[in-house]
């Protein structure tokens, strides 16, 4: 049975932990505290009289702050202890834990009560087997405090564990020896700093003073701004409610501000990543402009500051790409990784052109759009000159970096997941279908914001000429007549590579489709094959590669689901979007709590329960934006002008839903939705 | 032995730079040690152009370093990104501004165009 983990978080920094609150390291997941990237404390164990503790229970208060209800001893028995703690922890900048030792008994007890304290100040990219490194500690009873220190040339991080009551530091940790009178209680607080720099002398209580303030007053006053800010969703089933409030909550907790500081941004998700990926940032921003907007300008901004420059093939940079990953740590200063700035993407690209015009079209933000002009068309460019790497007008990717660059630049990122149906790995350089799409998408915005903004109409008619050149082209040459779906890839060669892929139901998002074969596609996303009854398969059963365990060739992802509905509402094939969105939605009601990456590709009618799997991170922003873009495309809401249409095509028994105050250049509008099944035969008398 | 950062700088101020954006406005000064003293470069940026003067003049943004990281930059060897992360240049100010300096520095000498990697691995039949 695998460990519980139990998180806290505020921006990139989080920490993980056991279900009673400790952190020990785990070569299978980022156990710890973790800020930029950077492990700063590895080993956090608490001990009574020697033993380690037991959960009774916890209560995660918000995403920045959990209690865990602890005693000492064993879970094998009946539990009546004497003792018994209170583990309340925080985070923001810092990490805040509050120990409290009660005693039960009608005696005065004595306790020693260690805290294991270490670190290995590992980077995020080494968690299967972090190095040794040289860790300088300084155990400093006059301040009550552990220092651990860890330095490469300039490159120094310092983490400080800091006690409020009296305590005996060493090497290891802290003991504290106490007595707790009868019914009594004793209380240290412990404050861990990360340090990236040496930050100099700071004050430790006015640390833990702006800590506290922070944390119950601006965090939390910070997140129900966030939620009444989204529009409000009043729905017949409660569980699509709680849903949506999760995923708002999710989505709050996975920002973060980046150094280069336009507001806060996406992150990936926990726990692998806690940092800006450009195309799960785009992709959530996309996700959510009916419902948290303000995540989009800041995201626009911050990629097009860090926008490619030049050729650079170990960070596969060229002109005008747009960033795939951005880490803070060692690995990436030093140049062990690429990541300090890795371009290895091929979609991010075309999709920050999409992002910024579906942004003005929600927003009406014409500023925005003239203030980025620049970047974005340095981003078109960039699809003709870097993007189409063998001159046939189709985007394709090759990594430059032999080392360690990402084979795989689309979404399906994996090894193999660029596969023929007989198993077969296509050639490089490497044209997925939904590249096309993208690029055929960003042509046509692109020359939408270029006749309405920019003033550049001559663009404007060469932007269109273009995607409706590839865009022909592209039904000539991905199209499998026999198999009436489109290859998953071209071979350098023209050949197409024929798996049957959810990459098709992209190619409806983007409009790249013809409208005779819509039908067609859609059948296909609902099949056999790849529909799984929760959702579509990434990768179709049946063919060679199949593995509903697979990440990129079997398992589900809500955040390509969400694409896909999105697609399949934009064709009308809103039977078929309704099927895929009732499986999607019915998998967050029976699985609870945070949206999943990724559930395995199991039918449903063999497990009737979705198996998560353990790869698969939660909460992930685009799995939370992905819940909420289905619920967008079912209520088919759309900007036209300055108004919000609402088209709404509910699945059967989805019940009535009202979302209020969408916000956008209309204001605030409502959307109204019932389901089909339900006008007729209220299941639920609830009348308004 | 590849271009200095002063060499590379005394080139930098001529003509226009199309790969900035015609928004980006701002100043730099960069102050590079060595043997116990500091030699401060301002940069200009502003409608595409980027002008240089020797001057310690106050800036947007202001980055130190030795001058061997800069000499490094400067010959395409490290990373700026990099450079900062690793606290071999420390940047205050305008972090924005820092962001457009790593374009006026040049990439590694032997960075490819895609195509040309593209082309070197169709010749040997679409493995890398």
């Amino acid at each position: 049975m695998r460990q519980e983990r139990v998180y806290v978080t505020a921006g990139s920094a989080f920490a993980l932990s056991d279900s009673r609150g400790d952190m020990v390291v785990d070569p299978h997941a980022p156990v710890g505290l973790w800020s930029f990237d950077t492990r700063f404390l590895s080993h956090w164990v608490l001990r009574v009289d020697g033993e380690r503790l037991n959960a009774l229970s916890r209560d995660d208060m918000t995403y920045f702050e959990t209690r865990f209800f602890l005693v000492p001893g064993a879970a094998s028995h009946y539990v009546d202890a004497d003792v018994s703690l209170i583990r309340h922890r925080s985070i923001d900048d810092a990490f805040h834990e509050r120990i409290t030792v009660l005693n039960h008994s009608a005696e005065p007890a004595d306790f020693t009560v260690r805290l294991e304290i270490g670190s290995d100040f590992a980077d995020t990219a080494e968690i299967r087997q972090p190095r040794e490194r040289p860790v300088e500690v300084v155990a400093d009873p006059a301040r009550n405090q552990l220092r651990l220190r860890y330095a490469r040339g300039r490159f120094a991080r310092e983490t400080t564990v800091t006690s409020t009551a009296p305590v005996d530091v060493d090497e290891g940790g802290m003991t504290f020896r106490i007595r707790v009178e009868p019914e009594g209680e004793w209380i240290t607080d412990l404050h861990a700093v990360a340090i990236i720099r040496g930050a100099g002398g700071r004050d430790l209580r006015a640390d833990l003073a702006q800590h506290r303030h922070h944390v119950r007053r601006g965090m939390r006053d910070e997140l129900r701004q966030w939620l009444d800010r989204a529009p409000t969703l009043a729905a017949e089933r409660g569980a699509l409610e709680a849903a949506y409030a999760r995923c708002l909550v999710d989505l709050a907790s996975l920002r973060y501000l980046p150094l280069v500081n336009f507001g806060a941004v996406p992150v990936g998700g926990l726990p692998w990543a806690m940092t800006l990926y450009g195309r799960d940032a785009i992709i959530t921003c996309l996700q959510t402009l009916a419902f948290t907007p303000e995540l989009t300008p800041a995201t626009l901004r911050m990629l097009a500051a860090l926008q490619g420059g030049r050729l650079d093939d170990e960070h596969d940079e060229e002109p005008g790409k747009i960033v795939g990953e951005l880490r803070y740590g060692e690995a990436a200063a030093f140049g062990e990784k690429p990541t300090a700035l890795y371009y290895g993407a091929a979609d991010t690209t075309p999709l920050f052109v999409v992002l910024l015009d579906e942004y003005e079209r929600w927003s009406g933000d014409a500023d925005l759009v003239r203030e980025l002009r620049h970047p974005a068309r340095m981003a078109l460019d960039w699809i003709d000159e870097y993007g189409d790497l063998t001159g046939d007008g189709y985007l394709r990717y090759l990594t430059r970096n032999t080392r360690d660059g990402t084979v795989n630049q689309g979404w399906k990122n994996s090894p193999d997941a660029v596969a023929y149906a007989d198993g077969r790995l296509a050639g490089f350089p490497r044209g997925t279908c939904e590249l096309q799409g993208y690029a055929y998408d960003a042509k046509r915005r692109g020359a939408r914001l270029a006749r309405e903004f920019w003033g550049d109409p001559a663009y404007a008619d060469r932007l269109e000429r273009e995607a409706e050149e590839l865009k022909r082209r592209f039904n000539r040459d991905f199209w499998l007549p026999e198999r009436e779906y489109y290859a998953l890839a071209l071979e350098p060669d023209g050949t197409p590579v024929d798996a049957l892929t959810s990459n098709i139901g992209h190619l409806l998002w983007s409009g790249i489709v013809d409208d005779d074969r819509a039908e067609a596609v859609a059948a296909h996303l609902v099949g056999p094959q790849l529909f799984s009854g929760w959702g579509v398969r990434t990768f179709a059963a049946g063919q060679r590669r199949y593995n509903p365990v697979g990440s990129h060739l079997g398992a589900v992802w809500p955040s390509d689901n969400a694409l896909i509905v999105a697609g399949l509402r934009h064709y009308g094939r809103d039977v078929e979007a309704a099927r895929i969105a009732a499986g999607m939605f019915e998998m967050a009601y029976l699985l609870g709590g945070s949206i999943p990456e990724m559930i395995a590709g199991y039918g449903r009618d063999l497990t009737k329960y979705p198996v998560q799997l353990p790869a698969a991170g939660r909460p992930q922003a685009w799995s939370s934006g992905g819940l909420l873009m289905l619920l967008g495309a079912l209520l088919g809401l759309r900007p036209s002008g300055d108004n919000l249409l609402v088209n709404p095509a509910l699945p059967p028994h989805f019940g009535r839903v009202e979302l209020l105050d969408v916000p956008g250049r209309w204001g605030q509008a409502d959307a109204y939705g019932r389901d089909r099944a339900a006008s007729g035969l209220a299941r639920r008398p609830r009348v308004r | 032995m590849g271009t200095t950062a002063a060499d590379y700088l005394r080139e930098l101020g001529s003509g226009r730079r199309p790969d900035l954006p015609e928004t980006t406005t701002g100043t730099v000064r960069l102050d590079v040690r060595e043997d116990g003293r500091t030699e401060h470069w301002r940069l200009d940026i502003a409608d595409q152009h980027v002008e240089v003067t020797r001057s310690g003049e106050d800036a947007d943004l202001v980055v130190h370093g030795d001058r061997d990281a800069f000499d490094r930059v400067a010959a395409g060897e490290m990373h700026v990104s990099a450079a900062l992360l690793r606290g071999d240049l420390t940047a205050s100010g305008d972090i924005c501004l820092f962001m457009m300096l790593r374009r006026l520095f040049p990439g590694p000498a032997n960075a490819r165009h895609p195509r040309e990697a593209a082309r070197a691995v169709a010749e040997r039949g679409g493995r890398p």
